[in-house]
């Protein structure tokens, strides 16, 4: 007999799932911060060099040396910045002292925790993603199921042209002209920032818009391709078939049945733009001058700022996991063979 | 004095320019004034260092007056500010004990800030040095300042965690570059160090075992504002540095905006140069040079009072220069930064080869490379020309174009095998690129190595680092000679690393005669700087002179009063005000 269809009916199996998963991801993030770690190490730039004075001597770069732990075996220093970001730690009096949980090290480029430069940056990144992939989500499936429903048809060579040039053009060419006209001709449109939304939701969103509409009109190209091959796909099959045969209206069998065999791959697709785009937009965030999570992993990088480095790679790193995690669960709800393989 | 590191343009920003490249009105481009002289003097009389500030005609008070620039400020507290930006910024909210009366156009005047007079030698021979603290300078929370918390302000510069700042005094009061070590800051928080008292609360004594005659030059960095020390937050000061200046920081947010508004305690009539114009100054970082100079041309809103910190970038200084509608709205000016094809004189020993290597360059065609005249300007000199005293030569002369016939004299016969040694950015692979060329069409045989461009500026101040040749620029910290040439060539400061002598050219001949001049007073050193300058160039050539940065802003319709700084080559922001 096959096995139940639905999540309450195999708590066990996706209870295993879950766990699974989340293991999955705990070990990625771990093998992350390792690799991450050994990178601090890797680069050509001495850290010592930005911690100490103009005329530094070797005595004095080993004073740095040993006043940030630099020469304590590297297992220590691993395990001691692991724990900083579980229980704090103290860093002394050259990087602010106490630095509470989570403690991800002290940026001397910033002069700050690291923890605070990401959480000023990180719900920047979050304020252009999210609502750009709201966006290029809904114009791309739109567009992909117009194109799908009207095959051959004007309306579906329209809607390949225009996912053609967006999948042609550059971030950095599309936010420029959208500069050029909107806000340095025309002057309709503020010049891009950030302002929190529960600040002002409205400034939020007028210093944004640009920006989501760039990274929209470019990412929702590849959707549109991507969601009428599927559906056009899905359209095909028998069970689609069947569900005409047995009389079901047309938006039912799209709605019910078609679209959301069609929306799975979507929905991969989409997990791991987003999380790769909360990593860091750093295209996006360079053309429009904002100053989110990839910008300032690009300026880390720029002024050897490793702890910021390291930070910023980690968090990265955990927004993709988060996501593919968040894309097997929803594949899970879309498709019942996925939790029982 | 760090070099400035070169900013690479963006590719992704081009687009901009060339979409909007073209001007509107071509009325003849704004040409760099390259061979104005600058003058220099230490104010004698007490009345050039007493306040207020002559009025600026058409100035008026009010409004904000915003700043726009890439980066964000490196440090806001005085002890440890040294970038560009941190000792323009810095002095609207700090005073130091000294401070340049600048016009704008090379005419410096150095006067008393805090202080009632540039410094007294009290014996003539530059070893003990007194300032008497002005009355009526006050912080931000009225409390008056005085000699204690100028003293106090020097101490904490000796502390190793407050990284960044210059280091002169400390080195001096110390008499050792281990200044730290010589004086615990941590340990006598109550105490001050060595050779600096304070008799009375006015009067402030350094006390040097040796001669420094820039003392009065040293003092006008920010290292010497004052701070008491109930407000001494150690690192944290430079979120909310406590102002003796005419603004105070109001708002703080790290990366992305600085907001400075009025001190109402500071007193105009003590101050000599800064206003006090503009309800509040917004420095605001993130936009790149592209799009900075975009929105400043564009002339919108709030950009109207704003300034492009970042020069007009190479892809934007063609529409900018062509347009007779912007020229009312740029600042053009040389700067005081110097850039040398720096020769490694241990590696490269034989004297004809480094002549040879300076009848090769092309400097036409190296500024062409940069983005020409309103970026770089050619020099054939080691000080540049925003010197006190600097006097123009060219000991190889070779044309614009290089001469590479003399090179090949020069170097009668041999092909010399050399590295250069160049950072992996844009920009400095271009010049790597043009400089290669320019020497082996004179018979050298060139390798470019390349080094990574965050780790370039500590390699290359390792002795015995494998490269024979290597770009390198320079900036002194006040507009002396003495802040450049023994800076640069004194052999006796080699070490391991950290050489600010990139070249390692050591001469005992040139060593002495750097301490004769050093002991002389410093209104008479200019014209001795400008001919050891050229004695060096002549009898051992251990650089590449190339050419000097030049400064080209631009601002909005409402900005004014912004100049080129004579001193640092950044604008100056104490004239700075809001236009009706």
């Amino acid at each position: 007999m096959a096995e139940p269809c639905g999540l309450g009916s195999g708590p066990s199996l996706m209870a295993r799932f879950l766990v699974k998963r989340i293991l999955s991801a705990v070990l990625t993030l771990f093998a992350v911060s390792v690799l991450t770690f050994l990178m601090f190490f890797a680069l050509p730039r001495d850290p010592v060099s930005g911690m100490c004075p103009k005329n530094c001597n070797p005595e004095r770069q080993e004073r740095v040396r040993q006043e940030l732990g630099l020469s304590d075996p590297l297992v220590d220093q691993y395990a001691g910045y692991m724990l900083g970001i579980v229980t704090g730690r103290d860093l002394g009096g050259a990087q602010g002292g106490r630095c509470d949980a989570p403690c991800l090290g002290w940026s001397y480029v910033n002069n700050e925790a690291v923890t605070d430069t990401l959480v000023r940056v990180v719900p920047v990144t979050l304020s252009i993603v999210v609502p750009a992939a709201v966006l290029w989500l809904l114009l791309g499936v739109g567009l992909g199921l117009v194109s799908a429903l009207r095959r051959g048809t004007w309306i579906d060579r329209a809607a390949i042209g225009f996912t053609l040039a967006g999948a042609s053009l550059q971030i950095y060419f599309v936010g420029a002209v959208l500069l050029l006209v909107f806000v340095y001709t025309l002057g309709w449109l503020p010049v891009p920032s950030y302002t929190s939304i529960f600040d002002d939701p409205v400034r939020w969103a007028g210093g944004l818009v640009l920006a989501w509409l760039s990274l929209a009109l470019l990412f929702s190209a590849g959707y549109a391709r991507l969601f009428r091959a599927q559906l056009l796909e899905t359209l095909n099959e028998d069970f689609v078939r069947t569900a005409r045969a047995k009389g079901l209206s047309g938006p039912a069998v799209y709605g019910r049945h078609a679209l959301r065999a069609a929306i799975a791959p979507v929905v991969t697709v989409a997990g791991l733009d987003v999380g790769a785009a909360l990593g860091g937009t750093v295209i996006t965030e360079t053309t429009f001058g904002i100053q989110g999570l990839g910008r300032t992993a690009v300026d880390a990088v720029r002024a050897g700022d490793l702890p910021t480095i390291m930070a910023t790679v980690l968090v990265a790193a955990v927004f993709v996991v988060l996501a593919n995690l968040l894309v097997d669960l929803l594949y899970a709800v879309i498709d019942p063979r996925v939790r029982l393989s | 004095m760090r070099p400035r590191v070169a900013v690479a343009v963006s590719g992704a920003f081009a687009l901009v320019a060339a979409l909007s490249a073209c001007p509107a009105n071509t009325g003849g481009s704004p040409s760099v004034d390259s061979g104005r002289q600058p003058t220099g003097v230490i104010a004698t009389d007490p009345k050039d260092s007493t306040g207020p500030a002559p009025e600026l005609a058409g100035a008026r008070r009010g409004g904000t007056f915003t700043v726009l620039r890439e980066t964000p400020i490196s440090h806001l507290d005085p002890q440890r500010t040294y970038s560009f930006a941190g000792l323009m910024a810095v002095p609207l909210v700090a005073r130091s004990l000294t401070t340049w009366k600048d016009d704008g156009a090379g005419n410096l005047t150095l006067v008393g800030d805090l202080a009632e007079t540039p410094g007294r030698d009290v014996n003539d021979d530059c070893r003990i040095w007194e300032f008497t603290v002005k009355d009526g300078v006050r912080f931000e929370d009225g409390r008056p300042v005085t000699a204690r918390e100028i003293a106090y302000g020097i101490a904490r510069s000796f502390d190793p965690d407050l990284t960044g700042g210059p280091t002169y005094l400390q080195e001096w009061l110390a008499d050792t570059p281990q200044y730290d070590t010589a004086w615990d800051f941590t340990a006598n928080r109550g105490s001050l160090p060595p050779g600096l008292t304070t008799p009375d609360a006015r009067t402030l004594r350094f006390e040097f075992a040796r001669p420094r005659c820039d003392l009065p030059f040293a003092a006008s960095l920010p290292s010497t504002a004052p701070l008491p020390p109930d407000r001494d937050t150690g690192v944290n000061l430079g979120n909310a540095p406590f102002s003796s200046g005419p603004y105070k920081v109001t708002r703080y947010r790290p990366g992305i905006e600085i907001v400075m508004e009025r001190n109402e305690h500071w007193d105009a009539g003590t101050d000599p140069v800064r206003h006090q114009y503009p309800d509040r100054f917004v420095w605001s970082f993130g936009a790149t040079p592209d799009a900075a100079a975009n929105r400043i041309i564009a002339d919108n809103g709030t950009d109207r009072s704003a300034l492009s910190w970042d020069y007009v970038p190479a892809s934007l200084v063609a529409r900018v220069a062509g347009d007779a509608a912007l020229r009312s709205r740029t600042l053009l000016s040389p700067t005081p930064s110097a850039n040398h094809l720096v020769i490694n004189n241990e590696r490269v020993t034989d004297l004809r080869v480094r002549q040879a290597l300076n009848h090769a360059i092309d400097r036409e065609g190296l500024v062409k490379v940069l983005g020409g005249p309103h970026v770089a300007v050619p020099m054939t000199t080691l000080m540049p020309p925003a010197t006190i005293g600097h006097r123009a030569y060219d000991a190889y002369p070779a044309g614009p174009n290089g001469d590479p016939d003399r090179a090949r004299e020069l170097l009668g016969g041999q092909r010399p095998e050399l590295v250069l040694g160049a950072a992996d950015s844009s920009v400095e692979q271009q010049v790597a690129t043009q400089l290669k060329g320019n020497l082996e069409r004179a018979g050298f045989v060139i390798t470019i190595r390349n080094i990574p461009d965050d780790a370039k500026f500590d390699e290359i101040k390792k002795r015995g680092n494998p490269w024979d040749l290597y770009l390198s620029s320079w900036a002194g910290d006040w507009p002396s000679g003495a802040s450049i040439l023994p800076v640069l060539y004194d052999g006796r400061a080699i070490r391991a690393t950290g050489n600010s002598n990139e070249s390692y050219f050591n001469d005992a001949t040139i060593n002495a005669e750097f301490d004769r001049i050093l002991a002389l007073p410093p209104s008479e050193q200019g014209p001795h700087w400008a001919r050891l300058d050229e004695r060096i160039m002549r009898e051992h050539a251990p650089v590449v002179p190339l050419y000097v940065d030049v400064a080209y802003l631009v601002h909005g319709s409402k900005a004014g009063g912004a100049f080129v700084s004579s001193v640092f080559g950044y604008p100056s922001l104490v004239d700075a005000h809001v236009e009706p």
